[in-house]
């Protein structure tokens, strides 16, 4: 993001010659104007890379990375800390933050209760395939085909002779204090899910042969960046097989296990995972309403919030392979009885999901007119048209908006009840007169002041303390006279598809993109573009990019190469 | 209804007629503006109505009594005493010196017994009829307090479907509002204003039971000479927010049984729903038996606002043997699965709730009798219901009558929040 907007200008007027190219592809017969016979794009420009990084596993991805390797009825109780959000993105910072005493203490009790329950006498006979003679013999054999077999599951790489040895030694010795064979094997559990290894994604390079001078991840660390974009969890025994095979160095290969990741029940939780990340969901885990202002708000309302717009995203998505610009159009509801108390609509299924559409005369369109967006960026008592006038520049369009200045003198607009100035609209054009806060209000207050027929919570009004709401806003010349205006307004700004394809990019590879990029960038946009920007296509257009595995050498990218090297001088493999 | 929305923007214009006024053109378009933007139809689309229909869900029920009776002249002998009270009073029932609080109550526990059984042995809540009228047991006799609700028998002669009895006057001076229930526990403890039988919605706001009303047929909430009221058990718990107040605008089903569900003409007038009368009923929760509280003949008498509240009286009559079951003596208990509920169960409650609540159950069951002003049995001329009237207050909901009648496919259109 930052990067981004040093140069948006340049980016901008790429994009527009883009544009150009691409409504030139629209007008001429196939085959002119730098689009192929089949209307495709231009080939990959050559790869650049960037630094690797070391990226802390999400709690998203803790779990379903248990579930994964061991059932999804392995309870994880464990509270996360928060994650630090770098460049609009959890994805960025995880490659940022640093790992608190809470977290090792949180991470400890996990893999102690996740450890316990797998090894317990319930499970256990799930989980291994040997057994010691009795409990209180300590089995070596079995101990390491334990370790060799989870031991590959969790740190997502075969591990050495003497990792092994080690964590054997370690569920020998806890034999030998507990007097129990799966006692002592819980401990090289717990010694494998506390380690960096598996905490960590840790990516390991090796020189790429095709481009010299540069450097590519090698197979298993492509295995893991592969499958915790498309999946959002570990790479699964057959993408393992895949990397150990060599295969996800060949193009068919790679296409195969693209192709098959993406046609899995696990993709959608990959794109459930990126828009979550998106649209700043964590942040419900501290918003806070006014009760009796909103009683209708409540720890229900806002999971069924999130899902909502979560199951709009999927299902247009991929279920019905939509375009991505259509999310700002759609009318589909998905419905609950608690979010049927905050639209004001009847939901009659007690338990579960019905879906209907927002009535054609309605200005509810878009999921950026759903509770989840309208709810989390507003104050706790009252809407807040800079807040998602800011949010859909930040969120939607990639466009970083400056904190407000210091001793900014908000009295006139946090005052909500007031008879003079009775909507926020009035309220904003008074301290809009500060000059050090007019230049950004005049960015974000348009955006959101067509949102303003939707309350704190997202509830639809027409009034506000009894005066009629003005819904009109303008979008970078576009303008419009309430949120059905604003929808359509962003379905068709030229900065939401690459906004998606910049930020899609910098979530999968979990850092913000290098000057070098800007082709590679351009290329992406340009392919989500012809492809009619079908975002599970993009998604496959970056996990299939040779830029994706591409790793910078330290006089490229930095120090991504010092990062890799560590990782192999403690151990893992190359 | 256009007579509201005519007042309205004539008081617009007056504020803006005054020679001291100053009406800069900013404020008189924003005047024209409003004026302009405002609903042709005025009040018909309240924001609660779509296509003429409305839903509520009771968010409050209490009975409709009066004020507090020791402040006032309405037992002049006294509360009604409950079975200890009454041990009490007798030279065996004094307490002992140096006798502890514990040991006092324990055996005005034990010596209230005897009244609380009859000469036959059988218990006196369950089998009330069983004992005699207790002189301990206190009803209201005079008439000269405003008592809450409304006139059940306007224009009928008593004979024709009620018995000889005195009205009251209402809160604001209204004549012939037919109490009879408030007679029979005026004198007793806990139905004074905020004693704990009058507080029984608790059972509702916990999900127990509940009540809806839906309105058909609306085309304007100030005056409508003909609307379709229907009345509903909820078969869902009733919804809450975080600080336990009932949720406007939340769905809920209707309870399928034909015998929960009532249906009502009605009409609208200066903003007050009346009902013909008709036969109500409505679940009723108490340690966990379930009970049937009906209502023959009832009407709702409530004003409709602007934000959808309907707020008033639901009134009628409580045949007495019914009154009594759900009431005092949970003979008719049941369990979730519709057996009749354990004696221990029924009889237990029934016994506790007399000591804790401060009557004799021989002596309410005598008094409903002797209060009784409705439904006259043809055979003995004995009226065996008792007009009771419930204060209610309901908020907008979403009713539905048919659960397999979703909005799956549907486009939905929203209320708005007229705030």
């Amino acid at each position: 993001m930052r990067d981004n907007w040093i140069h948006a200008a340049p980016l901008r007027a790429v994009a527009r010659a883009c544009a150009l190219t691409l409504a030139a592809c629209a007008l001429l017969p196939f085959g002119l104007a730098g689009c192929d016979k089949h209307g495709e794009t231009h080939a990959e420009p050559e790869p650049v890379g960037g630094p690797t990084v070391l990226r802390r596993l999400t709690e998203s991805q803790y779990r379903a990375t248990v579930a994964d390797i061991f059932g999804p009825d392995i309870p994880v109780p464990a509270r996360f800390e928060r994650g630090l959000r770098v460049d609009g993105l959890l994805a960025i910072g995880s490659s940022e933050s640093g790992m608190s005493p809470f977290s090792i203490e949180q991470y400890d009790a996990a893999a102690l209760s996740i450890a316990t329950t797998v090894l317990g006498v319930d499970k256990r006979d799930t989980y291994l395939s040997c057994a010691p003679a009795s409990t209180d013999t300590f089995a070596e054999d079995c101990a390491r085909q334990f370790v060799q077999r989870y031991g590959l599951q969790l740190w997502r790489r075969p591990l050495a002779d003497a990792e092994v040895n080690a964590l054997v030694d370690a569920a020998r010795r806890g034999h030998a204090q507990l007097g129990d064979f799966y006692a002592g094997l819980k401990y090289a559990l717990v010694g494998m899910m506390v380690a960096p290894e598996f905490l960590l994604r840790i990516e390991t390079t090796e020189a790429d042969a095709q481009h010299p001078g540069l450097l590519q991840l090698d197979a298993f660390a492509k295995a893991t960046r592969l499958s915790y974009f498309l999946t959002n969890s570990t790479p699964d025994q057959e993408l393992l097989r895949a990397a150990d095979a060599g295969e996800l160095d060949t193009d068919a290969g790679l296409s195969r296990q693209v192709d098959r990741l993406i046609a899995s029940p696990r993709f959608a939780g990959a794109v459930r995972a990126y828009f979550e990340d998106m649209l700043q969901f964590d942040l419900f885990n501290d918003l806070a309403k006014d009760p009796i202002i909103y009683p209708a708000f409540n720890s229900t309302l806002a999971a069924d919030a999130q899902e909502q717009t979560l199951r709009t995203i999927t299902e247009l998505l991929i279920d019905q392979d939509g375009d991505y610009r259509n999310l700002f159009t759609t009318r589909d509801a998905w419905l609950t009885r608690a979010l049927g108390i905050a639209y004001r609509v009847p939901v009659a299924t007690r338990n579960g999901w019905e879906k209907a559409q927002f009535a054609g005369d309605s200005t509810r369109i878009g999921i950026q007119a759903h509770i989840a967006f309208l709810a989390l960026h507003a104050h706790p008592g009252r809407s807040s048209p800079s807040l998602r006038g800011k949010a859909i520049r930040e969120v939607f369009l990639c466009q970083e908006v400056p904190p407000p200045p210091p001793n900014v003198n908000f009295s006139v607009v946090q005052d909500p009840s007031s008879t003079n100035l009775p909507t926020a609209r009035d309220r904003l054009e008074i301290h809009r007169t500060e000059p050090s806060c007019a230049g950004c209000h005049r960015i974000m207050d348009p955006l959101g002041l067509a949102l303003e027929n939707f309350d704190g919570l997202g509830t639809f009004r027409t009034v506000e303390n009894a005066a009629l709401i003005d819904a009109s806003g303008a979008l970078d010349g576009v303008e419009f006279s309430n949120a059905a205006g604003l929808a359509q307004a962003l379905h068709s700004h030229p900065e939401t598809p690459r906004c998606l394809v910049e930020k899609m990019y910098r979530f999968a590879v979990g850092r913000d993109t290098a000057w070098d990029e800007r082709a590679y960038m351009d290329y992406l946009t340009e392919a989500f573009t012809v492809g009619g920007y079908r975002v599970p296509q993009l998604m496959r257009t970056i996990a299939l990019s040779k830029n994706f595995f591409a790793i910078a050498t330290p006089e490229e990218g930095g120090d991504g190469h010092q990062l890799a090297n560590l990782a192999t001088a403690n151990g893992a493999q190359p | 209804m256009a007579e509201a929305i005519r007042y309205s923007r004539t008081a617009l214009s007056t504020r803006t007629d005054g020679p001291r006024t100053r009406v800069t053109l900013r404020a008189l378009s924003m005047l024209l503006a409003y004026i302009m933007l405002q609903p042709s139809a005025t009040y018909a689309d309240a924001a609660f109505i779509q296509n003429g229909n409305a839903g509520f869900v009771v968010s409050h029920i209490a009975y409709a009594l009066a004020g507090d009776a020791p402040e006032s002249i309405a037992c002049p002998q006294g509360m009604s005493l409950s079975v200890q009270d009454i041990f009490a009073q007798t030279a065996k029932g004094k307490r002992l010196p140096q006798e502890s609080d514990d040991d006092y109550a324990a055996r005005l526990r034990d010596g209230g017994k005897v009244y609380s059984t009859a000469p036959d042995g059988q218990n006196l809540c369950t089998n009330p009829e069983a004992g005699k009228p207790d002189p301990n047991y206190r009803t209201v006799h005079v008439s000269t307090m405003p008592v809450a609700g409304i006139d059940l028998d306007a224009g009928r002669a008593p004979a024709a479907n009620s018995c000889a009895h005195q009205d009251f006057t209402g809160r604001n001076g209204e004549p012939g509002i037919d109490n009879q229930f408030y007679r029979v526990v005026g004198c007793t403890r806990s139905f004074q204003p905020t004693g704990q039988s009058n507080g029984f919605d608790i059972e509702m706001l916990t999900g127990s039971w509940g009540i809806l009303i839906a309105l058909a047929g609306v085309d304007d909430i100030v005056n409508d000479d003909s609307v379709e009221v229907s009345f509903f058990a909820n078969a869902d718990p009733i919804q809450l927010s975080p600080t336990r107040d009932p949720l406007a605008y939340a769905t809920y089903l209707v309870d399928p049984d034909p015998d929960f569900q009532a249906h009502a003409r009605g009409r609208i007038e200066n903003g007050i729903l009346t009902t013909e009368p008709t036969d109500v009923q409505f679940h009723h929760v108490v340690n966990s038996m379930y009970l049937v509280r009906p209502l023959r003949d009832a009407r709702l008498h409530a004003t409709l606002s602007r934000d959808g509240v309907l707020e008033g009286y639901l009134a009628g009559y409580t045949p007495v043997e019914a009154m009594y079951d759900f009431q005092y003596g949970y003979r008719s208990g049941k369990t979730r699965t519709g057996e009749l509920a354990p004696d221990k169960l029924r009889a237990g409650s029934a016994n506790g709730a007399a000591y804790v609540l401060g009557h004799t159950c021989n002596g309410v069951y005598y008094a409903l009798y002797e209060h009784a002003d409705g439904h006259p049995d043809p055979a003995t001329g004995k009226c065996t219901s008792i007009s009771t009237q419930y204060a209610i207050k309901a908020i907008p909901a979403f009713v539905i009558e048919d659960a397999a009648h979703t909005i799956q496919g549907n486009p939905v259109a929203e209320h708005a929040d007229a705030r």
